[in-house]
This record gives C-alpha cells, sequence and structure tokens, in this order.
C-alpha cells in the first residue's frame, strides 16, 4: 500500500516537472511547479521528515511559486505566443540531459548489487525527529551552528540585496 | 515506510534533475530557467534526504543540510527575481539569449 502510495506521488512529481518544462504558457509552467513541490514534500514524508515537509509546502508552494508568479505578471507581455519558448539548442540539450539521466542510473543500478547500508534505527518517531532537528541546527557542539548563522546572514543579505537591485533608479 | 528501497528515491532524484536541467539549457525566458533551478535544487534535497535514510544511524545531518540548501534557494528566488525584473525595466525584455550586452 505503501509503496503504491510512494510510486503515484513519485509519478506527479515526474509528470509534472515535464510539464513545467514543456509548457509553452508560463502561468501554467508556475502551478505545475507548485504540483510538483507537493508532490516533493510528499517524498519528504516517505523519507521520514515531516518538519521539512512541512517547511517544504510553506516555502516552494507558499513562497516561491508566487513569487515566480508575480514575475510572470510583472513582466506579462514577453509570453508573446509568436515567441518560440525555446531556443535553438534543444537537440544538444536533449542529448545532455539524456546522457547524464542515463550515466546516473546507470551508476545507481550498479549500486543496487552492493551490500545495504546500516541497518536503519528503530523506527524515528515524529516527535523525536522533530525535537532532534531543532538542536542539531543551531547547538554549537554539533558543528551546524556556524553553518547556521552564516546561511541567515546570506539570507539577509541576499534580501537586502533584492530591494536594492529591484529598487527604481532614483537618478 | 521501510518497503521503499532508498535506491528508488535516488532514481527520483535523479529523472528530477534530468528534466531540471533539460529546462534550464532549453528555454528562453528568464523565469522558466529559475523554475528548472527550483527542480534541480529539489532534486538534490530528495537526494539528501535519502542518504541520510540509508546511513539509518541518525539521517539529522541530511535534514540540516537540507534545511540549509532551502534557506538558499529562498534566498536565490528573490535575488534572481529581483534581476529579472530589473532587466526587464531596462530591455522591456527576459529573454535569456537576447540579453548579451556583457558579450565582447
Amino acid at each position: 500500500m505503501t509503496a503504491i502510495v510512494f510510486y503515484a506521488v513519485a509519478s506527479i512529481v515526474v509528470l509534472s516537472a515535464l510539464m513545467v518544462v514543456t509548457l509553452k504558457n508560463l502561468f501554467h509552467c508556475a502551478l505545475f511547479l507548485a504540483v510538483a513541490m507537493f508532490g516533493i514534500s510528499g517524498v519528504f514524508l516517505f523519507l521520514g521528515s515531516e518538519f521539512l515537509a512541512a517547511v517544504q509546502v510553506l516555502i516552494y508552494v507558499g513562497a516561491v511559486t508566487i513569487l515566480v508568479i508575480f514575475g510572470i505578471m510583472l513582466t506579462r507581455n514577453v509570453m508573446d505566443e509568436k515567441i518560440p519558448a525555446r531556443n535553438s539548442q534543444v537537440p544538444l540539450s536533449l542529448l545532455v540531459g539524456a546522457s547524464f539521466l542515463f550515466v546516473v542510473l546507470f551508476a545507481l543500478y550498479q549500486w543496487v548489487t552492493l551490500p545495504p547500508g546500516p541497518a536503519p534505527a528503530a523506527a524515528p518517531d515524529l516527535m523525536n525527529n522533530l525535537y532532534a532537528l531543532g538542536p542539531a541546527l543551531i547547538l554549537p557542539t554539533n558543528g551546524f551552528a556556524f553553518a547556521f548563522e552564516f546561511v541567515s546572514i546570506l539570507l539577509l543579505s541576499a534580501l537586502v540585496g533584492a530591494i536594492v537591485i529591484a529598487r527604481k533608479d532614483p537618478s | 515506510m521501510n518497503v521503499i528501497p532508498v535506491v528508488h528515491f535516488l532514481y527520483l532524484a535523479a529523472i528530477l534533475f534530468s528534466v531540471g536541467l533539460v529546462g534550464v539549457l532549453t528555454r528562453k525566458n528568464a523565469l522558466s530557467v529559475l523554475m528548472g533551478v527550483e527542480l534541480m535544487l529539489n532534486a538534490v534535497n530528495i537526494n539528501f534526504l535519502a542518504f541520510g535514510k540509508y546511513w539509518g544511524v541518525s539521517s539529522l545531518p541530511g535534514q540540516v543540510f537540507v534545511v540549509f540548501i532551502i534557506t538558499i534557494a529562498a534566498a536565490e528566488a528573490a535575488v534572481a527575481l529581483a534581476i529579472v525584473i530589473s532587466i526587464y525595466r531596462q530591455w522591456r525584455n527576459v529573454n535569456v539569449d537576447e540579453i548579451h550586452n556583457l558579450r565582447g
């Protein structure tokens, strides 16, 4: 049962990702991006990280997709149906993508024959998982505190920079 | 939850990454390129979580890295949107192959 749900979610993710890449109407692309992000948050649930699934819905479906839709609306008249949506390097790009996919899938297929990894811990329950993630992020003893502060400063400076870049030139 | 082999998550991530890569390489509109980048970042997130599950003992480093990636992706989306709007104001155009003022 779990497997059936997983493969359904995975195929939804892949199909909507294909739609994002192939559809001509940018607005539909953004909506399918939201569907793909929902599916990916479902995949996160299967991977046992409920917190990140919620964060995925909040950030990607709630913020990034909406930002992209704002961008599409602000640059509306660019979406002329007569202008082709793709550039001239489609065959080469398809070749690159297909060969990358082939190499990675082949490597993974080889990897299947290797022995499985260390035995998974006893089924992690929701609250233990949640309570462990917070200290892992900010406790100085865990080694991630510096990266946490660094990424906070990065986010702050990126937001300030975005405002500065998008602002109208005063002159 | 353990009925699905970890490698199937990696298959899904590889397919998603390739689709995003083709989108980045083929689309003209800068916003479509941004959407392709988001797909690739999420493929990487799935990989991190899948390997965290594979190592089993503690999947926390994988989750922490995914938190960082999501943060950086949000920052990247904000800056990219600002650049797109700025470019649109300048040239009335957001097609990445027609904006080549820096070409020598």
